[in-house]
């Protein structure tokens, strides 16, 4: 029996932005229609944490939500694309430091993200997509905010690392 | 909507976020790397085609005062900005600039088998923990609402 047959990738490595993007503005729109909140996702990080300390506002829903997100991303890699199996996730990041350095400082960043998130009110998907979609102000400042301080970070990791990152 | 139907919908949209996601390799650190280096324009079209088709949508919304399923009016929010909006994405910007992923990405890198994931996910948690105490800070408008009706139970 010819494995490769079976397990042919549905999608490609990648499926282009120009039809992703519009695919999540329309799921944005959806989930106004249908459970008419936001489609942030630091927020239900909190009432997952919330719900796990049992303490604090939480919405059961939410928590299905968090974990739909995971079960989304298990059905398209394992199932739909051809790159299935245990990696780091970190390709470039590992390249270019050993393993030693690289969790501690991706440990550090994702510390970062969640109090930085909390703090401004939401992420990439919260402020980024639903707060401009929403055309707050708050949101557009955010989104600006974090856009010009990731990519002067980032600038600066790639000064550090002597260009490897 | 009864409860359940709630979470399953939850469940539901999750996935197709976390599909969405996962489809575009936007859980991939390389990915996002790429985008912040300004070396590839893939995540600034997906997100910039995002953002536009979805403020269409509240804006037509919004205009023909559409309601949801089971009949109420969208609640749009719309907020002014604020020092802590700046001084959070500042730090966040920062995080994910170093870490490589946000939130969402995350998870969806969990479910690809980047092991990783499992440092990134309770740093997440525990910088989540860190802010929650420093008092009440509200959600912005892009997170949960907070809803006194009926409706949520």
């Amino acid at each position: 029996m010819d494995n490769q047959l079976i397990y042919a990738a549905l999608l490609p490595e990648r499926v282009s932005w120009f039809i992703l993007g519009p695919l999540l503005g329309l799921l944005t729109a959806a989930f106004f229609l249908v459970m008419n909140q936001p489609l942030g996702a630091s927020g239900a990080y909190t009432q997952t944490l919330n719900f796990l300390r049992r303490n604090g506002y939480r919405v059961i829903w939410r928590i299905w939500y968090f974990a739909g997100m995971a079960l989304g991303g298990v059905v398209v890699t394992q199932f739909l694309q051809d790159n299935r199996g245990f990696r780091s996730g970190f390709d470039a990041f590992r390249a270019a430091s050993p393993l030693w350095l690289v969790i501690p400082l991706i440990f550090i960043g994702s510390v970062l993200i969640g109090y930085g998130a909390k703090v401004a009110g939401g992420c990439t998907s919260g402020h980024g997509i639903c707060g401009v979609a929403q055309r707050s102000k708050s949101s557009i400042v955010a989104t600006c905010t974090f856009m010009s301080s990731a990519i002067i970070v980032t600038g600066a990791i790639r000064l550090i690392s002597g260009g490897n990152l | 909507m009864n409860s359940r139907q709630m979470n399953i919908f939850g469940l539901f949209f999750g996935a197709g976020f976390g599909g969405i996601l996962a489809a575009g390799t936007l859980h991939e650190y390389d990915t996002i790397h790429a985008m912040l280096r300004l070396d590839e324009f893939y995540v600034y079209g997906f997100m910039g085609s995002g953002i536009m088709v979805a403020t269409a949508a509240l804006w037509l919304f919004e205009r023909k005062q559409t309601t949801t399923l089971t009949g109420e009016e969208i609640k749009l929010q719309r907020s002014k900005p604020q020092t802590h909006h700046i001084k959070g994405a500042a730090v966040f910007g920062a995080g994910w600039a170093i870490a490589g992923t946000c939130p969402a990405p995350a998870l969806v890198m969990l479910a690809s088998g980047g092991l990783l994931a499992l440092i990134v996910i309770p740093g997440i948690f525990l910088g989540i923990h860190l802010a929650s105490e420093k008092g009440d800070l509200e959600f912005g408008d892009g997170e949960h609402r907070q809803v006194t009706s009926s409706f949520q139970n």
